[in-house]
């Protein structure tokens, strides 16, 4: 209720929408699985969902006031100043409109992908079965892509971040039965999770600085963050976070491979939106700290690079997809090099370029995808002459390769004049004056190659190999809408006599939020002659050149350098880990005792180290005085020293059992002489619990079995260095409580509290009662958790292994299990009358004393565990006088499970009680003073008693598992 | 008086540890008991004062720390827990290995 108080009905609540609407389409996605949908029927309805974000963020971005951001915060650690908070504004909505509108067109598409009857004679059932993990994933990773770029802090921007990396390695390794998409999705969560960490430890540095992870502050904070000596080291974090995730080279090798990903994916992820992330990261934070040189000379080196490494990449290949990749590795560091500029007019490149990129390329990577399900290869050496086949694709294909290539009129065109209008930019430095437009224009003529031998090679050529040309035929209406609704928009966006006004302002929205300034942006196609007119026709005539001259150049490009070593540096990277860890986990010797041994003298080192060797003058006044109580104390501790002491030197596990045993007891009276009577009380039952349980254990393992291991326990070999270590341990035991001892009393910082509050505010008069259900409730409620999950666990450990040896009887001779009709009683003793009629009368004994505990455990020493435990053991007492089955069959109420289920579901639902009838969690509530019950004095049906129920009850339940469970009758070998 | 009680729990810490150090894995559960018996006498040794009557709201005299008590009361009861399920553990790796020697326990390793 309160939660939701703080949330008031603003109009920046409209952010969550998106979000919301897609984190639903994920939601509905599994029940889908259950009905009879086929993929392209689910295609169509789960892409509503995108399609209803998009218009959500439609609607958001025309509720902008004045160009102002949108802000909206979600306290989530107020302490840490930790808030989940979403920002819109020109720049976020320009993201967020294209991952959800291709992701619409994507969601569609994927359905018709996964539809297999066109191949006819391959259709088998499996192959029309729903793919609903692809479309999770996907919606999975639109969520986190769409929050990445409306996040409002650096933190909420990480998550979301992660998030995306997380989501592609599953898109990648979806087709997880072969191999290449295992490792093509290993590498790139290696290669963009180290940037992710990178990441973090940049946006810590920035929060640090500005200190605030908003990004209303950190916008504004560029004169802290850009002064600040640590400006270089940051900022090399960030770049290599963006660098990564965007594939800059040498970061680039991952992109290639993650190809192995269904091609839906690779069209969602790899052209419009997982690659763009890096882009958007610099761009979003290029008012804080872009500007410098340093931002310069990065980004501009690392962008230019890219831009050539991956468009000659690209013309080397003939897979369609990675010939695509390579062509967006190319385009990625464009984006990158334009974001280092810091001009008005480069980042009026910035947003057309990647508004026009989106566009041609999630077409393209769609229609190659068509290209590969309709004819069964994606090779240029096997495909042509499908023109005349698939007249549609080829129509789409060429409008979207068109506008790849930058020709007019498509917007592809008006996207490379931007950038070549950026190239011949006077105010750049002139080293990159010169840099920049020649590069540009290589780049450019390199990219129209590939457009060039794309269409070519699978439409126009002739049949690569005339004896078995591809065939196929266009796909069905929706597969085809996917990629065309964007290359149509390339083209309608070129071809508008009318400039689309609403779109220039929307994107000169964008860029204004990267530059901080207002930015121009025009989208005519025709602007005159002018610089960069020429040099797109200089960049037009090479790239036709080299079309021209495909034949030879595309061999001597093979030939050439063949691979680059940069995978090889990465396999090196990755096996040099492999061989560290494998090399540190070999210093694992795997045997408990040299684990203890190095924890034990680490311990001492570290305590020397820290705290030095104890002060001699402690012991200068060591007093023995044993007079009084003094004296009984004197006596527990020598019952314990010497009781411990037997326990390792009587050689019969019995007798060591039974001196344990005694060990405890001489604790409890030490406990009572604190005074500390609740503890004492426990003590001694729980001691009688762990004696039973530890006797029936024993009894589950061979005698002669043991016999063996004692001979071990004696042996002399290693026994001096045993016990040196162990000495050694006691040592600084006894030293560090000597002066704990020595130093009473001080001042205690929380238990004047205890002691002052626990009457007036939970009723009670035992402090350390009040302690345990009421101030530290929770803490209880986990620890009976625990114990009832010792006792589940035990039941599921005998179960699992008792289970195979039956199956073992089953199948051999030589075992046979000891089970119904064998002698009464654990040990298979006769039992005397008395004991039976003894058994029968404590266990109600048992039960009305356990009732008295919790009842005044209040005020009192003893517990609802003290009463658990109690009862147990009179249920101990059952199976040994009565035997197991006898004790199964006559108490057919105990059924163990239920007890520690109902227990645990008692306390849970009385903590929130407290909840809704207190003033919180485990918060006190008198049910007997709210219902005005008549009650005996000193009783008080209280949220304290119903707890002191519950534990009892998880008590019951887990105890008796433990003892039904190690008292079972085993298996007998005939050995 | 607190030199003797600071030696008893030097003892029984160390008697615990020699029977984890050994290679009998039954004498190493009863290890486990004892060590457990001794850190929360150890945890007592710990309270911030010592006291004349038990912590009760209605105590004259000074009470003693409830505090270390409260914690000691949960860790009796958790120690109580993890020692069944360690006896069940015992008793699986016997019949499996047919062994109670620490040493002759492979296979768990990896």
């Amino acid at each position: 209720m309160r939660l939701f108080a703080k949330i008031r009905p603003m109009i920046e609540t409209v952010l969550l929408l998106p979000l919301v609407l897609i984190a639903l389409g994920l939601l509905i996605v599994l029940p889908l699985r259950r009905t009879a949908l086929t993929n392209p029927q689910a295609g169509w309805f789960l892409s509503l969902f995108p399609l209803a974000a998009f218009f959500s963020v439609l609607y958001a971005y025309n509720l902008l006031p004045n160009g102002k951001p949108l802000f909206f915060r979600l306290p989530w650690l107020p302490l840490l100043d930790l808030h989940f908070s979403l920002y819109l504004d020109g720049l976020s909505a320009l993201f967020a409109l294209i991952i959800t509108g291709i992701g619409t067109l994507i969601i569609l598409y994927t359905g018709y992908y996964f539809h297999h009857t066109s191949t006819a004679g391959s259709h088998s059932p499996a192959d029309s079965h729903l793919e609903f993990r692809f479309f999770a994933y996907t919606l999975l990773f639109m969520l986190a892509m769409l929050g990445l770029v409306l996040a409002g802090d650096l933190i909420t921007m990480f998550i979301f971040w992660e998030g995306t990396s997380i989501s592609s390695f599953l898109l990648i390794g979806y087709k997880y039965k072969e191999e290449a998409a295992r490792k093509g999705a290993f590498k790139s969560l290696f290669i963009t999770g180290g940037g992710g960490i990178a990441l973090l430890a940049g946006f810590l540095f920035v929060i640090h600085l500005t200190g605030s992870a908003d990004l209303n502050a950190i916008l504004a904070g560029r004169d802290v963050l850009t002064t600040s000596p640590l400006y270089p080291v940051f900022f090399t974090l960030i770049a290599f976070g963006a660098f990564t995730k965007s594939a800059q080279f040498p970061a680039h090798i991952w992109l290639p491979e993650a190809m192995s990903a269904p091609t839906p994916a690779s069209a969602f992820l790899h052209s419009a939106t997982m690659v763009k992330a890096g882009v958007y990261l610099l761009a979003r934070l290029n008012p804080a700290l872009g500007g410098t040189d340093l931002w310069f000379w990065v980004l501009s080196l690392f962008g230019i690079a890219t831009m050539l490494v991956g468009a000659y990449l690209g013309a080397k290949q003939n897979d369609l997809k990675p010939l695509l990749a390579y062509s967006t590795v190319s385009q990625l560091g464009v984006l990158v090099a334009l974001i280092g500029q810091n001009t008005e007019i480069a980042f009026k490149a910035l947003v057309i370029s990647i508004l026009a990129h989106a566009l041609y390329k999630s077409a393209l990577f769609m229609a190659a995808g068509i290209i590969d399900h309709e004819t069964g290869t994606r090779d240029l050496r096997k495909l042509g002459g499908l023109r005349k086949q698939m007249p549609i694709l080829f129509g789409v294909t060429a409008i979207a390769a068109l506008s790849m290539a930058g020709l007019p009129p498509l917007f592809g065109f008006l996207a490379k004049e931007t950038l070549l209008a950026t190239a011949t930019h006077p105010t750049l430095p002139p080293v990159v004056n010169a840099i920049f437009p020649l590069t540009t224009v290589l780049a450019g003529a390199l990219i129209l190659f590939q457009a060039g031998i794309l269409v070519w090679g699978v439409f126009l050529s002739p049949p690569a190999d005339p004896k078995h040309p591809a065939h196929g035929h266009d796909p069905r209406f929706g597969f085809w809408l996917a990629p065309a609704l964007p290359a149509l928009l390339s083209l309608l966006i070129g071809i508008t006599p009318i400039e689309p006004a609403s779109l220039a302002n929307f994107l000169a929205e964008a860029a204004k939020a990267v530059y901080g300034a207002k930015v121009k942006v025009s989208l005519a196609l025709w602007t005159g002659i002018n610089v960069p007119l020429i040099l797109s026709i200089v960049a037009v005539s090479l790239g036709l050149l080299l079309f021209w001259q495909r034949n030879r150049l595309r061999p001597a490009l093979m030939a050439f350098l063949p691979n680059l070593t940069v995978n090889t540096l990465f396999d090196g990277t990755v096996q040099g880990l492999d061989w560290l860890a494998h090399t540190a986990t070999r210093l694992q010797a795997g045997r408990m005792r040299v684990y203890l041994r190095v924890i034990v003298l680490s311990a001492v080192v570290l305590l020397l180290l820290l705290v030095g060797l104890p002060p001699l003058t402690l012991f200068q006044n060591v007093q023995w005085n044993l007079m009084g109580l003094n004296g009984l104390r004197a006596f527990s501790l020598v019952v314990m020293a010497t009781a411990g002491l037997a326990t390792v030197f009587l050689r019969r596990d019995l007798y060591a059992v039974i001196a344990l045993g005694l060990v405890g007891l001489a604790v409890a009276i030490w406990m009572a002489l604190e005074p500390a009577p609740d503890v004492a009380l426990v003590q001694v039952v729980v001691d009688i619990l762990t004696t039973v349980i530890l006797i029936l254990g024993l009894n589950a393992i061979p005698r002669k079995q043991r016999a063996r291991a004692n001979e071990l326990l004696h042996s002399r070999r290693g026994m001096t260095r045993d016990w040196l270590v162990a000495g050694l341990l006691g040592l600084v035991v006894a030293w560090t409580t000597f002066t704990a001892l020595e130093l009473r009393p001080r001042q205690s910082l929380v238990s004047p509290y205890y002691a002052q509050n626990a009457k007036p505010l939970t009723g009670a008069k035992d402090i350390v009662g009040a302690i345990v259900v009421d101030f530290r409730g929770s803490d209880t409620l986990i620890e009976i958790m625990v114990f009832g999950m010792a006792g589940v666990a035990l039941y599921t450990l005998f179960h699992f292994g008792t289970r195979q040896l039956e199956e073992r009887a089953a199948k051999e001779p030589g075992v046979k299990l000891l089970l119904p009709g064998t002698p009464k009683g654990i040990y298979a003793l006769p039992t005397s009358p008395l004991l039976h009629t003894l058994a029968y009368v404590i266990l109600p004994l048992a039960f009305m004393l356990g009732a008295t505990h919790m009842m005044y455990g209040h005020d009192q020493p003893g517990d609802g565990f003290t009463a658990g435990v109690i009862i147990s053991l009179a249920i101990a007492m059952w199976y040994i006088v009565f035997g197991y089955e006898d004790t199964r069959r006559k108490l057919p109420w105990l059924n163990r499970n239920h007890f520690v289920a109902a227990g645990l579901l008692l306390a849970l639902f009385n903590a929130l009680g407290g909840l809704v009838l207190g003033a919180g969690f485990f918060a006190p509530v008198d049910y007997g003073k709210l219902l005005s019950l008549p009650l005996p004095p000193g009783f008080a049906l209280s949220s304290a008693f119903v707890f002191e129920v519950a534990i009892c009850l998880t008590v019951i339940g887990s105890a008796s598992l433990m003892i039904d469970n190690l008292g079972r009758p085993r298996e007998e070998e005939n050995t | 008086m607190n030199i003797l009680t600071a030696l008893t729990i030097g003892i029984l810490f160390a008697i615990a540890m020699y029977q984890m150090l050994r290679r009998n894995v039954i004498r190493a559960a009863i290890g486990l008991a004892l060590i457990s018996n001794a850190i929360n006498l150890y945890l007592f040794s710990m309270g911030a004062y010592n006291g004349v009557e038990a912590a009760y709201s209605t105590a004259i005299a000074q009470i003693s720390d409830p505090l270390p008590q409260a914690l000691v009361l949960t860790a009796i009861v958790i120690s109580a827990g993890g020692f069944a399920f360690v006896l069940g553990l015992l008793y699986v790796v016997s019949t499996r290995y047919k062994t109670s020697d620490s040493d002759e326990i492979e296979g768990l390793k990896h």
